[in-house]
């Protein structure tokens, strides 16, 4: 073929994956979410094309016009309204619309994987016939690439049209630039977010139907195709539709024309790979050379503190004292892992896979929940700790010795230091959509040019380990598992205790701040990263002797995605989370037919919405709302002096808010800003519990009672704080200063109600500036 | 004399076509209270990034004694004892206010690999610091000395009732002062103040100036940024005052009030006595 034949033939491929560009550029200007559902959606509207020609028999024209005019713009609006326009309406971090989008892919994935199964189908209708016109002497070009480049030319007329000479397009910008304050103004936010969303995801189906016949139909393989075209948004920075389209036809024609070439050696096995993986090679170069995004909305997108509903744990002896109250939860949970020793053998090997995944989650808590950050490649991470701990065992890397078996997998796990340090790199000035997508194609590229490749992943044996020549039995591979995975778990625990943790929270709340005293920033950085990315190594290694085989869809980069969505789920911050989730998919996936647990994962993702701390979280919420049952049942607001409290409540701890201000500011001023702080504030639950009168003889309630009594005193405070404010205020004596800070003082005193034993400890009324609308009387009405 | 004298020299900084900070000289001394204003736009803000290394200069030195730190990073500078607070409080809101300050005052050392492997204990040798780990997590040892530094501040200032309240629900003075506080855990030889008055009523802001006297007479230089050029008259030793990225007077809070170019340039904005009121309305 000749250069021109070969350019031609790249067209098609570079037209739908400038489509596909389109699609992703509308729904992000019109709504500021970078949707990474596009692939699923595409795969979906794919599947159900294949369906209605292949199995139900509609001619070709009805079905698209069913699947693209109907089913897709369907699906947009769908999401909408029902996932979309909620984290819009509270405005959202970008972050959380970034992570809401992934679970919609998780979760359509999941339906494709439950409808139609995980294999692969090669009858896919094609949309237009396969014939080809004649352009100029020998040279033909498909008709397919015709049409879709006419269609590309149209879209995308169409659309600059409608942004730069309607009304719309202004009503667009004005939305984009703050919603809120358009709807203010009479724009229908509404309905230009859902044109938005109709319009991508018609685009997304567009894009599944025409590559669906091009390629194997399969869930995941079609995602992934349409993930890689994120190149061409990037490149675009998110903003320009004619740099997306022209890169998307120039990557793919690159492509194309790379395979006139042929070299010897490892660098013609790397041309082979690039031939056909140009896109996701240059997502990765993109993202390496181009330094920002333009990024919608404030800069703050890479915070995911909405995922991470906990501080540091307290330092000093209030943390000691929880920290030793803990020991029962986690005995019971280390209870539980020990259980699948008393399985049937082959439950047992099913259980194998329990404690390596749960070690990747934990990698992605390092990340995501303690770090803030947003890393989608630890599939990536996994998949390197396990090639390279085999490659030791089998004493096939760079000429070392080979190891035993269980020296392989811990230094395995090392190895992949190096791999995690460098990946940290970018990671130093990258945050946000920027930072998930550079990790997703660091994931990506390193599947596609290793994993996939023969000459790194074959001829890879397994060996039964063994223990200084005894060879080691089911049970004793998940006793070493076990201990692997309480490694990781030591590992995560320092990282957020003392001065570490501390640092790496402040870094996450504020890094400005952080650095301004003394944090170094870059280097806890390339730490976390480094660390998480053995955690997930040593899980990834493990992960493959519990399933006896390296297999590169196991560490595929589209298992990056989903498990990052089982941690945010489960809790991103939550170590517990972490292994419950992966006892979770595990268990789903040896009972229910495959890809189930993709679809509960996806549901549980859809519900986030309702529980934005993931289900750690929404766990304390629950008894948080038992706790106000509890006290709106019993406790009565006006109630100066209350019922008497049992004295064990005294032993469990007080609320920080009920303590006067101190006097020693000799400043009114701020004296009265901090009450007014205390009083109103809510702060985070639980309570940091500080025992000041450990009783003797009184036993100590297990955790969940001291944090739901804590929980009713905490809330019966705020009721009562609120009741007696009201009463204050109707009180129309106070006159002056006094009535400024007739509530607000009002309000320090009720939280002080009911817990005599705390008001007694800090009563401090001599110094509190709270003049003539004094407490006492505001209460007492 | 060298040691914790900041020094600009010849500071430069342009955008495009615009040169936000023109030829600037700045000695800020240890134990003395420095005042930096000018008319919104006058290069004020870019020459305090130039400082605190969030910016580096196109021209010219920043030298923290003799050492230049022009090109280092914010959390380098940090670390060498030039400290700084921002415009918007910048607490860590996840944390309760002592772990604020707590992570103020133990950043001066970075070996964080030691944390890792559990050695965050305080403390001389690495086996001491290990045994003190041990000894203070059973609750049998006092507290370590950064431990110290923190509570001197807390009581200081008044801050010991709010130790455990999350720092993220505080209002503004009280966010200012623990940042503060924050800053002065990390013990500086310079301390940077961008606008530490704004957001604060009129007793905070006597507060706070009390504070920075006592600060300075601790040995501390200090830098504020403010425009409430009351404030700065009232506490500063020296003024610099800015106009258009360039150094228009300079010396003490007298000489430069009476300039005729400050003059005039605050004449045509507010008068000079009213400026500070004007924000008791806000």
């Amino acid at each position: 073929m000749t250069s021109i034949d070969l350019g031609l033939a790249g067209i098609s491929l570079g037209a739908i994956a400038a489509l596909s560009g389109i699609g992703l550029l509308v729904t992000y200007r019109t709504n500021g979410v970078l949707n990474l559902a596009q692939g699923g959606i595409a795969t979906l509207v794919a599947y159900i094309f294949r369906e209605m020609v292949v199995e139900w028999g509609l001619p070709i024209w009805l079905a698209a016009i069913l699947a693209l005019a109907v089913v897709s713009p369907g699906i947009g609006l769908l999401l909408e309204r029902l996932v979309f326009r909620p984290l819009a309406r509270r405005r959202a971090s970008a972050a959380e619309s970034l992570v809401a989008s992934l679970g919609v892919l998780v979760l359509i994935l999941g339906i494709t994987a439950g409808i139609w199964g995980l294999g692969s189908r090669s009858d896919a209708p094609s949309l237009f016939p396969a014939h080809s016109v004649r352009l100029f002497g020998d040279t033909r070009i498909g008709v397919d690439a015709l049409a879709e480049l006419i269609m590309v030319v149209v879209f995308s007329v169409v659309i600059g049209l409608i942004a730069a000479r309607t009304a719309f397009g202004r009503q667009i910008r004005a939305v984009v630039d703050d919603r809120q304050l358009a709807e203010l103004s009479g724009v229908p936010a509404d309905r230009v977010a859902a044109a938005g969303w109709a319009a991508g995801t018609t685009m997304a189906g567009l894009t599944g139907v025409l590559l669906a016949p091009r390629f194997q139909l399969t869930p995941y393989g079609l995602t992934l195709l349409v993930l890689e075209t994120f190149a061409v948004v990037v490149a675009a920075r998110l903003s320009s539709l004619p740099v997306a389209i022209l890169t998307a036809l120039g990557i793919s024609i690159l492509q194309s024309e790379l395979r006139q070439f042929t070299l010897d050696g490892d660098a013609g096995q790397i041309l082979t790979v690039l031939q056909s993986n140009l896109f996701i090679v240059a997502l990765l170069i993109l993202l390496l050379a181009v330094p920002k995004l333009r990024e919608l909305g404030s800069g703050d997108s890479g915070a995911t503190s909405s995922f991470s509903s906990r501080g540091a744990p307290p330092s000093g002896r209030v943390g000691q004292a929880r920290f030793r109250r803990d020991y029962l939860g986690k005995l019971g949970g280390f209870a539980l892992l020990l259980a699948p020793l008393t399985f049937a053998p082959s439950d047992l090997r099913s259980a194998f896979q329990v404690p390596a995944l749960a070690l990747i989650f934990l990698s992605m808590v390092i990340i995501t929940g303690y770090s803030g950050q947003i890393s989608l490649g630890a599939a990536g991470f996994a998949g390197l700790g396990a090639l390279l701990s085999l490659k030791l065992a089998n004493g096939d890397l760079f000429g070392l010795p080979a190891l035993p078996g269980i020296w392989a997998i811990l230094v395995g796990a090392l190895l992949v230091a190096p791999v995690g340090l460098i990946t940290g790199y970018p990671a130093i000035r990258r945050k946000g959509l920027t930072l998930a997508l550079t990790t997703f194609a660091v994931g990506a590229v390193v599947s596609r040019f290793v994993f996939e490749q023969p000459t790194f992943a074959s001829r890879l044996y397994i060996d039964p380990l063994t223990f200084f020549g005894h060879a080691l039995n089911d049970k004793a591979f998940y006793v070493l598992e076990l201990l692997c995975l309480g490694l990781g778990l030591l590992l995560v625990r320092n990282l957020h205790h003392g001065r570490l943790g501390r640092a790496l929270l402040a870094l996450r709340d504020n890094s400005g701040g952080a650095a301004a005293v003394g944090v170094d920033v870059r280097n806890l950085k390339l730490l976390a990263f480094t660390v998480s990315s053995v955690v997930a190594g040593l899980g990834g290694a493990l992960l493959v002797h519990s399933s006896y085989t390296f297999s590169a869809d196991d560490f595929a980069p589209l298992q990056s995605l989903l498990w990052f969505t089982a941690v945010v789920v489960f809790g991103a911050d939550s170590s517990a989370g972490a292994i419950v989730a992966a006892a979770f998919i595990v268990t789903i996936d040896v009972l229910a037919p495959d890809g189930s647990s993709t679809l509960a994962v996806g549901i549980l993702a859809l519900a986030l919405g309702w529980m934005p701390g993931g289900l750690a979280s929404a766990v304390r919420g629950v008894l948080r709302l038992l706790a106000q049952y509890l006290a709106d049942s019993f406790v009565d607001p006006n109630q100066r002096a209350p019922r008497p409290v049992p004295v064990r409540i005294s032993a469990v701890g007080y609320l920080p808010a009920t303590t006067g201000i101190v006097g020693n500011t000799g400043l009114p001023g701020i004296g009265a800003t901090l009450g007014a702080a205390r009083s109103g504030h809510n702060p985070a639950w639980p309570t940091p519990a500080r025992p000041f009168a450990r009783t003797a003889g009184v036993p100590a309630p297990t955790p969940f009672g001291a944090a739901l009594v804590s929980a009713v005193q905490q809330y019966a405070a705020a009721r009562a704080a609120q009741v007696s404010a009201r009463a204050g205020a109707g009180s129309t004596t106070a006159t002056g200063p006094a009535a400024l800070s007739g509530p607000l003082a009002d309000a320090g005193s009720g939280t002080r109600g009911p817990l005599g034993a705390a008001a007694t400890h800090t009563a401090r009324a001599d110094s509190a500036p709270y003049g003539p609308g004094s407490p006492t009387q505001g209460g007492r009405r | 004399m060298s040691r914790g004298v900041l020094q600009g020299v010849g500071l430069v900084r342009r955008y495009g076509g615009l040169t936000a900070v023109d030829h600037v000289d700045l000695v800020a001394p240890p134990g003395m209270i420095t005042g930096l204003i000018g008319p919104n736009g006058a290069g004020k803000s870019t020459l305090f990034s130039l400082l605190t290394g969030v910016e580096q200069p196109d021209e010219g030195q920043v030298l923290l004694g003799t050492t230049d730190i022009s090109t280092m990073r914010p959390d380098i500078r940090s670390r060498r004892g030039l400290v700084q607070t921002f415009q918007v409080p910048s607490l860590f809101t996840s944390l309760t206010v002592a772990d604020n300050l707590l992570v103020g005052a133990e950043n001066r050392r970075r070996d964080y690999a030691g944390g890792l492997l559990g050695l965050s204990a305080q403390g001389r040798s690495r086996v001491s610091r290990t045994v003190a780990g041990v000894l203070e997590r059973t609750g049998l040892a006092p507290k370590g000395p950064v431990d110290r530094v923190v509570e001197e501040v807390l009581s200081s200032l008044g801050l010991s009732d709010i130790r455990d309240t999350i720092a993220g629900t505080l209002p503004t003075g009280a966010l200012r002062l623990v940042e503060f506080a924050r800053a002065l855990c990390a013990q500086p030889d310079i301390l940077l103040l961008d606008e530490p008055a704004s957001g604060l009523d009129n007793a905070e802001t006597a507060k706070l100036s009390e504070l920075l006297r006592q600060t300075a007479a601790r040995g501390v230089g200090i830098l504020i940024v403010d425009h409430d050029v009351d404030l700065i008259f009232s506490v500063a030793d020296q003024v610099y005052a800015m106009v258009g990225g360039r150094v228009v007077a300079s010396g003490d809070p007298g000489t430069v009030r009476d300039d005729p170019t400050v003059r005039s340039v605050y004449l045509a904005q507010a008068p000079l006595a009213a400026a500070g009121h004007a924000r008791e309305g806000s």
